[in-house]
């Protein structure tokens, strides 16, 4: 089989969902030990992601096959990423993300890092119930692009506005942009605590940031 | 009209006296305040590893007593504000130590949920779902096989819940029995979104075991709901997100249509009516509602889109709608202004020709029990029939 072949195997395994035909490719991809050839798959995986975050968008795919295309992606880079060469991926900026204090859901914060990862941006994962001083901490140390909060319950949404302020009090907040998402919030809650953007989901949070990569 | 007459007009499509204004299911928080009651100081209780033991026995050996008193207080509270109606609910639970959660105690339901029992800054109580328990096909199944007695004890323990809230409240306000969850979330949850979601490419027949099972233990749980006599069942599966369904809906119909019909026929074999709750965006779902027998929609999440006018236009009076006010900002520091405005706006687009009962969109402990008196004061100035708006 023509290389060329696998890459396509590769691509239509994401795209139609079959975990084991993208599996199968990936693994073969990285047989041949060619570095540039698994740099191709990333790339492709990276397209495969873009095309089912626009079919998202449009309405054509549903939150399931997001996370499921989700899944295969993550099985096909455990294969390919010990195989690239250092530094052969362009960072497109660091993001820290988080779900915020008193708030122990994950589900839309762990979309959300599989789509910018695949954009190209590091992620650091702070995890669930992260208190604003933790927040805050990790933008001093990692110097981010962006700030991610996820909040899914509406009797934790004020802690975004202690993180705003905690960043303010800090001189921070000019320094780095900050996203929220979650069941909990709106455009609306946004303006009022004073962040940058709402996303409504995972892709058009990744859209957002990438915005911000590239002004 | 009664309380009574006015719900059951609205849900046949005709128009009673006023737009009908249900509760929802009413937080600690809320009702405490709505009763000028003082939480009790559990906090203290959690911050002590002697006590937190104590209570956590305490809440095992006492669970339908404590589900029955809080029930009843969310009652007093929503007969107070003057609601038409309320819902009852019961779930099964049993609390277990777990170090990880802030307050060191969690809440297993019998379908392998854990929830979180947290404390709100007045000392409220209020419990999260926060995680599956079940994220493998084996534990799933030695879950349920460990469980197996707890099954019947939740039937023998919903029908005595409903029935006894029946008797002390059916005088006074009507009440919608609910299991709380149906089958879509009953299957997904306890393995978590992830894990279904490739189960349902990667192990197709075990997710419709699942479903099987679910879908029999929930028309169990129905079937003890409607022998209280309740003429009115709203089952709740939270099948959309801020911009959609979370699953295509052809899927949906592939995986779980047959237990939604199932459902209602049981519901209608015994001549009551079905309502569904479900949060989110599900414009794309309303047609599969009617397909399925639902009698009416709960919640139409208005931060997630849903427009009343929409929906009415979209499926006209082929459902009742239920809901649609907003607990993000409206029902938690709106104005009154804002408040009336809404209310006129979700009676004159949703109202017209009965088919409509106002409620707030879901629950939580920030809503405040003015804005709830400023929704019924604004459904009593605006929603007498005809609608003259």
């Amino acid at each position: 089989m023509m290389i060329s072949d696998t890459f396509e195997h590769l691509k239509s395994g994401l795209l139609e969902l079959d975990m084991d035909a993208a599996v199968d490719a990936a693994k073969s991809i990285a047989g041949t030990g060619d570095t540039r050839a698994v740099k191709d798959a990333v790339d492709t995986v990276t397209d495969a992601l873009q095309t089912v975050g626009k079919r998202f968008q449009d309405g054509d795919w549903f939150l399931a096959e997001l996370v499921y295309v989700g899944e295969i992606s993550r099985e096909v880079m455990n294969i390919l990423s010990p195989l690239m060469e250092a530094g052969a991926m362009e960072s497109a900026g660091t993001i820290v993300v988080g779900t915020v204090t008193g708030d122990l859901h994950d589900l839309g914060k762990n979309i959300f890092i599989n789509y910018a990862k695949s954009a190209g941006f590091n992620m650091i994962d702070l995890g669930i119930d992260v208190p604003a001083r933790k927040f805050v901490d990790a933008v001093k140390e990692h110097h981010p692009l962006a700030l991610g909060m996820s909040c899914l319950l509406t009797s934790t949404d004020m802690e975004i506005g202690k993180v705003v302020e905690e960043l303010k009090r800090q001189d921070l907040r000019d320094r780095v942009k900050v996203i929220i998402g979650g069941a909990a919030l709106t455009e609306q809650f946004a303006k009022d605590a004073g962040v940058d953007a709402f996303a409504p989901d995972a892709v058009t949070g990744t859209d957002i940031v990438k915005k911000w990569s590239s002004p | 009209m009664d309380f009574k007459e006015r719900i059951l007009t609205a849900l046949n499509h005709e128009e009673p006296d006023r737009v009908p204004v249900a509760g929802f299911i009413l937080s600690q928080g809320t009702s405490n305040q709505i009763l000028g009651k003082p939480p009790a100081d559990i906090a203290a209780m959690l911050g002590n590893a002697e006590l937190r033991s104590g209570l956590k026995d305490i809440m095992n050996s006492t669970w339908p007593e404590i589900v029955n008193s809080t029930l009843a207080d969310w009652f007093e509270a929503a007969i107070k504000l003057g609601f038409d109606a309320n819902w009852t609910i019961y779930s099964q639970m049993q609390v277990v130590e777990e170090p990880k959660f802030k307050h060191g105690l969690a809440m297993h339901d019998v379908w392998g949920r854990a929830w979180e029992l947290t404390v709100d800054e007045n000392g409220n109580t209020d419990a999260n779902f926060v995680r599956g328990l079940c994220t493998t096909e084996k534990e799933w199944y030695s879950w349920v096989e460990k469980n197996k007695p707890l099954y019947d004890e939740l039937i023998k323990n919903v029908r005595d819940h409903h029935k006894k809230m029946a008797e002390n409240y059916g005088d006074r306000i009507l009440a919608i029995g609910s299991p709380g969850t149906g089958v879509f979330d009953n299957t997904w949850q306890p393995m978590g979104f992830e894990n279904f979601c490739k189960f349902v490419y990667q192990k197709p027949e075990f997710i419709k075991k699942v479903i099987e099972f679910q879908t029999d233990l929930l028309l169990r749980h129905l079937n003890a709901i409607m022998e209280s006599g309740v003429e009115v069942v709203v089952g709740g599966d939270d099948f959309g997100h801020k911009t959609g369904p979370l699953m295509r809906p052809e899927q949906i119909e592939k995986l779980f249509g047959d237990s939604y019909r199932r459902i209602s026929e049981a519901v209608h074999s015994q001549k009551k009516k079905l309502l569904w709750h479900t949060d989110g965006n599900v414009y794309a779902l309303l047609e599969k509602f009617v397909e399925w027998g639902f009698d009416g929609v709960v919640s139409l999440e208005p931060t997630a889109g849903m427009e009343l006018e929409k929906v009415r236009e979209q499926v006209g009076h082929k459902l009742v709608l239920v809901g649609n006010l907003d607990i993000s900002y409206l029902l938690v520091r709106g104005t009154k202004e804002e408040v009336e405005d809404t209310v006129r706006k979700a009676i004159k687009d949703a109202a017209k020709g009965g088919g409509y009962i106002l409620s707030p969109c879901n629950s939580h402990s920030a809503i405040d029990p003015t804005r709830l008196e400023w929704m019924i004061e604004a459904a009593h100035k605006y929603g007498k029939y005809p609608i003259a708006i």
